[in-house]
């Protein structure tokens, strides 16, 4: 029975063939392509100076510690991590007693779409006008200008991703950026990180879209939006598909209708575009994992998972990162089941991926002291957790979630250097960012004015 | 024993300013007809930091008798329980303020929430509705605090009502002092003018100060009709909320006002001066371009010590040096996060953020003690005889990440750091054959 329609569909696959072959040759348009890059980065290296820093405590990102050790810089780039290093035309830094570690990475921004000050003419992080917003791109509401990024690089950050709000099932793309100054957008976005797709579960959709009388009311009406919209993009998937393997066989036939929504959810099918997911809760994280699966995507990194630790096992089985909060907790009933080892214990879990966001223009100052607070309240608590080991959740396991840990995320050699140098210890509450490195350029000094920089802003207000 | 405890009791009153120090006196001293026998703990070999005169104490001995701290380095120690500090450090309890628990279990589950009433106005009392037994208490006691300010979010009216102080025993009788302040919250507006509520509150402070003069004088005459036996209607008693603009103008209730541009917060000082308010400014984000007249008017400033960046027009200056710079200048500060109640135990981490960025670590710890008690008129906030015995032993020093509540006393009485997300993760982290549910 079974060979049936396999033998019937070589039938048909040789017939077609056959047709095309038959036929004379068929005059083609111009073959329709979606340009998946149109805001191009423009981001350009400040400028850089080689540099060797000296005897410091070394963290590397990726669960090593190396005491007394040297970086060195060069080009943008990291070249060396290691005792006793010695490099010609350089700068040298003494870091006896300071501390070095990865550049600082957010998964979870929304610096520049909800910027300071918070007023209503730039309150532009979530186009709350239906459920499914796909189409909208975090970029394309960015105020560069935003005070909120000189503070965060005052903390370390180097790398951070703006999404979208949490009000829509899909809330638009989000967007990668490099934490330098510029006057626009394109000037800061990280050169060739994959775009973010925004969901979000829970309390936030239904509440809004449910107040107004509209599907999503219930979570049930959630992942029916959820899944609508994957059973279209499949269907839109399919036709571009088609059409490119038509036109490759030399067939003139008509595009797909361009849908900018579903282009965005046809990116996440195509392997392109990553989710980043809004959810806090055990069983729609599960939901959500076997969401992806029927639609066969990876269901990507959930954003405030309060309940990850009740399924460790199941995140990272299914090779999900979670990006959380150290303790945030009871603003909704969703996040009411905190608890501070949440962090420890989805890290614990072998191939785990345990990230510590912000989702705060006040704690990315500080994400360092967040992820010290884990660690300290769950070696309170049973874990044997050190610097080493918690700096992965806001250095390298973030730029994994983002898809850029093969550029930065880690002190190693090849990496871009994205470096900041601490004071001491990061994860003390006294300890500060005095120096902040991307791509090798100095971007930040806490001990010299040439290299803080202000928003156009901030600047003659009195 | 109880001729002692009362003879103690006795001088506390002689030196306490103000009523409400002396309810929560006669309160303790109820409970201490309950107690079969009195109970004294001495702290020994700890390093205390008293806040207080005695400034820090090494290797010292403090004793606490009941509710009270009764000595500090006594000649002879006689305790029924003796807990070696090792050490560590002791300090007062931490005190919040201006916030919410108590009042809020969930932000977003409106039957959750008690700090504000469409029809709230000054006379509002939310002590009412405070919840001893809200998770949010348990956990907060994680950051050594042992007492807390609660503020209402008020109404329509022009004044949002009066605050409570309660300790984080947890137990029903945790009510401090009820109304203890009012509250009032100032300056930019979506609709219509910031000068409107200056000018009100202006108003309201004027109205009645010609009411109280009118009616003083009829008083007097009445007095003087009265001597020569004549009958006549006696003055109108003050309503309900004309009570509480007196006890605002006779300086008996501090007035917190909510405000942040300069502008709005030297008007503010111009009201104080104007009325001999006992003012106490709030949030005061331009605190910093005013500092000496704010130091000189001697208003005290509750702030956040990690709001830096320029949220809105009225608050373009802020640094997260502010706090120093104000303490510097010599105004008294108290450090209070803002906004949310559930994660107060970080009170201790912004002061360290405080401390980080020049502010002196005494001083830091003032901001979250002695000053609070100022303001507020309690007895506690520092390590001193008389005192109420809310203190913290702590694993190192009080800021610093690393460092935990080891041991912490609510009035004598010592309280467990246990909350509900510590049962949580032991029921996840316990090995079950069995669903979680059955782990409890």
């Amino acid at each position: 029975m079974q060979t049936i329609p396999v033998k019937l569909g070589l039938i048909v696959a040789a017939m077609s063939l056959s047709l095309t072959a038959c036929l004379p040759f068929e005059k083609q348009d111009a073959k329709v392509s979606i340009n998946k890059n149109p805001f191009p980065s423009t981001y350009k290296t400040l400028p850089q100076q080689n540099t060797l820093f000296t005897n410091a405590t070394v963290l590397t990102g990726t669960g090593q510690r190396f005491d007394n050790a040297d970086v060195l810089m060069v080009d943008g780039k990291i070249t060396q991590v290691g005792v006793g290093i010695v490099a010609k035309d350089v700068l040298t830094i003494n870091a006896q007693g300071k501390w070095l570690t990865p550049g600082i990475i957010d998964v979870h921004s929304h610096l520049g779409v909800y910027p300071s000050p918070s007023v209503e003419s730039h309150a532009d992080g979530n186009e709350m006008t239906a459920p499914n917003t796909a189409e909208v791109w975090a970029e394309h509401s960015v105020w560069p200008q935003d005070p909120g990024f000189q503070a965060a690089r005052a903390g370390g950050i180097t790398s951070l991703q703006i999404l979208p709000g949490s009000a829509n099932l899909f809330g638009g793309r989000g967007v990668t950026l490099r934490n330098v100054p510029s006057e626009t957008m394109q000037g800061m976005k990280f050169t060739d990180a994959p775009y973010g797709l925004k969901m979000a579960c829970g309390e936030n959709p239904k509440r809004i879209y449910g107040s107004r009388k509209q599907q999503p009311s219930t979570r049930m009406g959630n992942v029916a939006g959820y899944r609508a919209a994957w059973a279209a993009a499949t269907e839109y998937k399919r036709a571009w598909d088609k059409y490119n393997s038509d036109y490759a066989a030399g067939k003139n036939s008509q595009p797909p209708t361009r849908d900018l929504e579903l282009d965005t959810l046809m990116g996440v099918l195509d392997g392109e575009i990553l989710v980043h997911n809004h959810c806090y809760k055990a069983e729609e994280m599960t939901v959500m994992i076997d969401l992806g699966k029927e639609f066969n995507y990876n269901s990507g990194t959930f954003h405030h998972g309060i309940e990850a630790y009740k399924i460790a096992d199941k995140l990272a089985k299914n090779a999900n990162c979670v990006a959380m909060w150290p303790d945030w907790w009871g603003f909704k009933m969703e996040a009411y089941d905190m608890v501070e080892e949440n962090v420890a214990i989805v890290d614990a879990v072998k191939n785990s991926c345990a990230i510590v966001h912000s989702d705060s223009d006040i704690t990315i100052q500080r994400l360092n002291q967040e992820a010290a607070k884990v660690m300290y309240r769950a070696n309170e608590n049973g874990f044997a957790l050190k610097p080493e080991d918690a700096i992965k959740w806001i250095t390298f396991n973030a730029a994994k979630s983002l898809g850029i840990n093969d550029k930065t995320g880690s002190l190693s050699a090849g990496k871009n250097a994205d470096v900041v140098l601490w004071n001491g210890n990061p994860f003390s509450v006294y300890a500060q960012a005095e120096q902040v490195f991307i791509d090798g350029a100095k971007v930040y000094d806490r001990h010299d004015e040439r290299y803080q920089a202000k928003s156009d802003f901030l600047l003659g207000q009195e | 024993m109880k001729f002692k405890q009362l003879t103690k009791l006795a001088q506390l009153t002689k030196v306490a300013p103000f009523n409400k120090v002396t309810l929560t006196i006669i309160l303790s001293l109820t409970c201490l007809t309950h107690a079969v026998q009195a109970k004294t703990i001495a702290i020994t070999n700890a390093t205390v930091y008293t806040v207080a005169s005695q400034g820090i104490l090494s290797q010292a001995t403090v004793i606490i008798e009941n509710d009270i701290i009764t000595a500090i380095n006594p000649e002879q120690v006689n305790a029924d329980e003796t807990i070696d500090a090792n050490g560590r450090i002791l300090t007062p309890g931490l005190i919040g303020s201006m916030n919410a628990l108590g009042l809020v279990e969930v932000a977003a589950v409106a039957k959750t929430l008690d700090g504000g009433d469409k029809k709230a106005d000054i006379t509002f009392d939310a002590s009412l509705a405070f919840n001893p037994k809200s998770t949010l208490i348990a956990y907060s006691r994680k950051g050594g605090i042992t007492s807390n300010i609660i503020a209402p979010s008020g109404g329509e009216d022009l004044f949002a009502g009066q605050t409570f102080a309660a300790n984080l025993s947890g137990d029903f009788s945790s009510i401090i002092a009820k109304q203890n302040a009012v509250l009032v919250y100032l300056g930019a507006k979506s609709k219509g003018s910031r000068a409107q509520r200056l000018q009100a509150l202006d108003h309201s402070f004027a109205d009645l100060q010609k009411k109280l003069d009118k009616k003083a004088s009829k008083e007097a005459k009445q007095a003087a009709k009265q001597a020569a036996n004549k009958d006549d209607q006696p003055a109108k008693e003050l309503k309900r909320d004309e009570k509480v603009i007196k006890a605002l103008l006779s300086g008996e209730k501090p007035l917190l006002a909510y405000a942040d541009r300069a502008t709005d917060l030297l008007a503010l000082l111009a009201l104080k001066q104007k009325y001999s308010l006992d003012l106490v400014l709030v949030s005061a984000s331009d605190a910093v371009l005013i500092a000496d007249e704010i130091a000189a008017a001697d208003v005290p400033v509750i702030m956040s010590a990690i709001d830096n960046l320029p949220s809105s027009f009225d608050s373009l200056h802020g640094d997260l040096s502010n706090m120093s710079v104000l303490v510097n200048a010599g105004v008294k500060v108290i450090l209070a996060p803002k906004g949310d109640s559930h994660n107060l135990n970080q009170l201790r981490f912004d002061a360290g953020i405080a401390v980080a960025n020049g502010l002196a670590k005494t001083e830091a710890l003032s901001a979250l003690t002695a000053n609070v008690a100022d303001v507020f008129k309690l007895n506690s906030g520092r390590i001193a005889v008389g005192k109420n015995a809310d203190l913290v032993l702590w694993s190192a020093d009080p800021f610093e990440l690393s460092t935990k509540v080891d041991v912490m006393w609510i009035s004598g009485k010592q309280v467990s750091t246990q909350s509900r997300q510590d049962a949580l993760r032991n029921r996840y982290m316990a090995q079950n054959d069995m669903p979680k549910a059955y782990s409890k």
